[in-house]
């Protein structure tokens, strides 16, 4: 007897579609999985019949062979189990092969015939449309975010049987969908004093620049760049999407109604490897920390603490928003459009005010050195953080409060949108005098900072990027003005070994 | 033993023994002519008086014995002569006289350069590596007039305040000449981005070392290197320091040898000051400009034509706020914003002025005054 069932599994972050086709047959008592499984798909041999025996059902004793098709393409993960067993019932007589008709299966099995949620759940289903699918419970909200309310959900691999078997209805799906159980992020009105880091970040969000946040320990670099997902807008319908199957493939927690809305913020420690930033592995491709923060900020604490390579690794991705992966047998591209956020002391010791550096020239040059300039290159804003005055402290009251900047920031990127159809921070630099244009005491006062020496070329283009930034928080500017120039450039602090060094 | 090489070929290799200390090489050198003093180190002839002492030890010996095999007089004579440095003993013609004296008479010295500047008049500046904004601008300013007035500035050729004088002394072209006195040898460059430096004071004034050719920059060569600044100066001016420092080292060398001292005042919050201040507590005379330091070599204060009118625009009503809260201690726009009751981009458009028209520096986001203070 023969069945074939239909299931995915999961590439990177895309759904690839599998048919598993189970053959029953009699001959010497065996079962055989073929079609290129990984291990923890061979061993679910062993898992499909314990829970098969266990719900109480027949393992006859017969030759199994099981296909995993197409045959070429490596298989990972144990939501195969599930389908592997269905097809085992219907190819053995135990359920009627046409009841499996339009449904899909994705799920791994519990000895006790119990059903477990897989990682992936979300572009599996994708792949498997317009088939239903069958899901575990723990993969309910997935499935449903991406198909809505034809999700068909069981606990054990009995209530599928008897779903089946129509002896009973198909479980009801759990109703806690819309209790948002996400604590909301912090809110800026904690942060007290830090007018011109809170307004790099307004300009950051605004503008979509990548934003280097640099000061001694303790002066708050962490607690600002946690504040910075509550400015960003909710993501829009195709990047809550993206953000969602990659959140489903990582096995990142989703939250309640299955799409992923609010911008995600990822802060991966400085001891992660490249893999674990960037994403791979060898069958699965299993996305990185830059692709779950697709839509979202990444924060990098301890810049200068991360790998070189795997710091140079974030080049590619930022310049393009997404990341190939690509391994001999196996290739991959994921989402990674994000924000970058990082933090860095200015010198080992921490500095502070002029005169109380401890470093000596070579220390901070070995430093800063890990910081390669073509990473540096990236951040348009890059703002000093100092510790807060004591006055600040004890002000009663905190700073403006979340709400109120990212409705300002919501109205900016708006108008940015409107008239020149990107963000301050993508213009190109080729466009730069087309998109931002200048008024005169703006462009003279560009012209004695390059004269002065005190910017390069490339800072040039980061400055007015910045300006146009500040122009469209400013409200309906056509053209750049001084004040906003005078500003851009205070955002800009200069990382050199010497105090005399040029910012780049 | 080749009889061509003279005397001062000995002593340079000696100086870069093994083991050789300042004291030791100078009992070697009082007991025995270079060449004696060689062959003692060597181990092929016994020493004589106080010399015997320190060849008592065998440790001493064994490190001298070997590493007078791995160099020769010859070897390093030729290196003293491929770069162009004169070998100096006590007694020697062109060794100054003002260290013949010291308690701590350089035995060998190593000079490149004019050692006639020496007769002219000497005035040390030094201060910390890690210096302000200020304390540059003042550095810079005194070093500026000394050349003018024809004053030698002698210095240790070190990062900050010591590089800031000696530039700005070659920028003066004035009269007065720069005098380097370096801790490593004439062919090692420390710190390394001052190249330039070293051979534009070698051409325009003097470099000296008591350090052989090829010898490192070590740590315990540089108090060595003060003691030497201080007996070559008339008077020693310190310009920022912190509570500890070379250049209060070289403070003390200045008091221990009757020179008088000066010091720069500074903000007394401003860490970089904390040595300069406390040396005016404990009574150095201050030296606010460079008529102070004038005045103290007996010299003329500057007439007024050579000190120019200060060039810079006056800053306008609303800026002029911003630099007087500047004018206490460095602050960040968030500080200047707070303590002048401006918004950040006015705040922003003020500073931009101020720095463009000289009267402001940034630093790492810091913003200090700089210049004469706006009177």
């Amino acid at each position: 007897m023969l069945a074939a069932v239909r299931s995915a599994t999961v590439v990177g972050v895309e759904g690839r579609l599998v048919t598993v086709e189970v053959h029953v047959a009699n001959g010497l008592p065996a079962f055989q999985i073929v079609g290129l499984p990984d291990e923890a798909c061979r061993e679910s041999r062993d898992r499909v019949r314990a829970a098969v025996l266990s719900s109480g059902l027949a393992w006859p004793t017969s030759r199994v062979t099981v296909n995993l098709a197409p045959s070429n393409q490596r298989k990972g993960g144990s939501g195969l189990d599930l389908p592997i067993a269905v097809g085992f019932l219907a190819a053995s007589g135990q359920l009627p092969v046409e009841a499996l008709e339009g449904l899909g299966f994705v799920g791994e099995l519990g000895l006790d015939g119990s059903m477990r949620g897989v990682a992936g759940t979300a572009p599996m289903v994708m792949a498997m449309q317009p088939a239903r699918p069958v899901v575990a419970v723990a993969g309910f909200r997935e499935a449903q975010g991406v198909v809505g309310d034809s999700v068909r959900v069981a606990t054990t691999l009995r209530e599928v049987v008897d779903a089946l078997n129509a002896e009973a209805p198909w479980p009801a799906p759990p109703d806690d969908e819309f209790v948002d159980d996400e604590p909301p992020p912090p809110d800026l009105a904690d942060v007290r004093g830090q007018a011109s880091a809170r307004l790099a970040m307004e300009v950051a969000v605004a503008g979509g620049h990548h934003l280097l946040l640099v000061g001694p320990p303790g002066s708050g670099k962490t607690m600002l760049a946690q504040r910075i997902p509550g400015l960003l807008p909710p993501l829009d319908a195709e990047t809550a999407l993206a953000a969602t199957m990659v959140h489903s493939a990582a096995g990142v927690r989703l939250p309640p109604g299955g799409l992923v809305r609010r911008a995600p913020f990822r802060a991966p420690h400085h001891s992660s490897s490249m893999v674990s930033l960037v994403g791979g592995g060898s069958t699965t491709l299993r996305p990185g920390e830059i692709s779950i923060a697709h839509g979202g900020v990444l924060f990098l604490d301890e810049l200068g603490e991360f790998a070189p390579t795997v710091l140079d690794g974030l080049r590619q991705p930022l310049e393009e928003g997404v990341i190939r992966l690509a391994r001999a047998r196996v290739s991959a591209s994921l989402p990674s459009r994000f924000m970058l956020v990082a933090a860095t002391n200015p010198c080992p010791c921490g500095g502070g005010a002029p005169g109380s550096c401890e470093c000596d020239d070579g220390a901070r040059l070995r430093y800063l050195r890990r910081l390669s300039g073509p990473l540096l290159d990236r951040f348009d804003l890059r703002v000093g953080v100092q510790r807060p005055d004591v006055d600040d402290l004890l002000a009663v009251g905190g700073g403006e409060p979340t709400a109120v900047v990212a409705a300002r920031v919501a109205d900016a990127r708006l108008r940015s949108v409107e008239r020149i159809g990107m963000l301050a921070g993508a213009i190109p630099a080729g466009r730069i005098d087309e998109l931002a244009p200048l008024d005169l005491a703006a462009r003279t006062l560009l012209r004695t900072e390059l004269e002065a020496d005190h910017l390069t070329g490339r800072g040039y283009h980061r400055v007015r990027r910045v300006a146009r930034t500040l122009a469209d928080l400013d409200g309906e500017h056509e053209l750049v003005t001084e004040e906003q120039v005078a500003m851009a450039l205070r955002m800009r602090v200069r990382l050199g070994v010497t105090s005399r060094g040029r910012a780049a | 033993m080749s009889g061509g090489l003279p005397s001062e070929a000995y002593a340079a290799a000696l100086a870069g023994l093994r083991g050789m200390t300042l004291r030791r090489l100078a009992a070697l050198l009082r007991h025995h002519a270079p060449a004696d003093a060689w062959a003692v180190a060597c181990g092929e002839r016994p020493a004589e008086g106080m010399a015997q002492q320190i060849v008592a030890d065998r440790e001493v010996r064994e490190s001298w014995a070997k590493s007078a095999r791995e160099t020769s007089p010859e070897e390093v004579w030729a290196r003293c002569v491929a770069i162009g440095a004169q070998v100096l003993l006590p007694g020697s013609p062109g060794y100054p006289a003002l260290l013949l004296d010291d308690p701590l008479a350089p035995p060998v010295l190593f000079a490149r350069g004019d050692l006639g500047v020496l007769h002219g008049r000497r005035a040390a500046m030094v201060g910390t590596r890690n210096c302000t904004a200020a304390g540059r601008e003042a550095a810079r300013r005194i070093a500026t007039g000394l050349a003018a007035a024809g004053v030698q500035v002698v210095s240790g050729l070190a990062r900050g305040i010591d590089g800031v004088a000696h530039h700005a002394v070659l920028a003066a072209e004035g009269p007065g000449r720069p005098v380097g006195i370096v801790a490593s040898g004439l062919d090692v460059v420390y710190p390394r981005e001052h190249r330039d430096l070293w051979e534009a004071v070698a051409n325009c004034g003097l470099l000296l070392t008591e350090a052989p050719p090829g010898t490192a920059p070590e740590a315990f060569r540089f108090p060595l290197r003060n003691r030497i600044v201080a007996a070559l100066s008339e008077v020693v001016v310190v310009v920022e320091s912190r509570e500890r420092g070379g250049s209060l080292i070289t403070a003390t060398e200045a008091l221990d040898r009757g020179i008088p001292l000066m010091a720069v005042p500074g903000h007394p919050s401003s860490r970089a000051a904390a040595g300069t201040n406390a040396l005016l507590r404990d009574g150095a005379a201050p030296a606010i400009d460079v008529d102070d330091v004038l005045t103290c070599l007996a010299l003329e204060p500057l007439r007024r034509v050579d000190q120019p009118g200060d060039p810079r625009p006056r800053p306008r009503r609303d800026d002029a706020a911003v630099y007087d809260a500047l004018r206490s201690q460095p602050r960040t726009i968030d500080g200047v914003a707070l303590a002048c009751g401006l918004s950040l981009v006015d705040a922003a458009m003020r500073l931009a002025r101020l720095e463009h028209a000289g009267w402001v520096a940034e630093t790492d986001g810091w913003f200090e005054c700089v210049g004469s203070p706006l009177r």
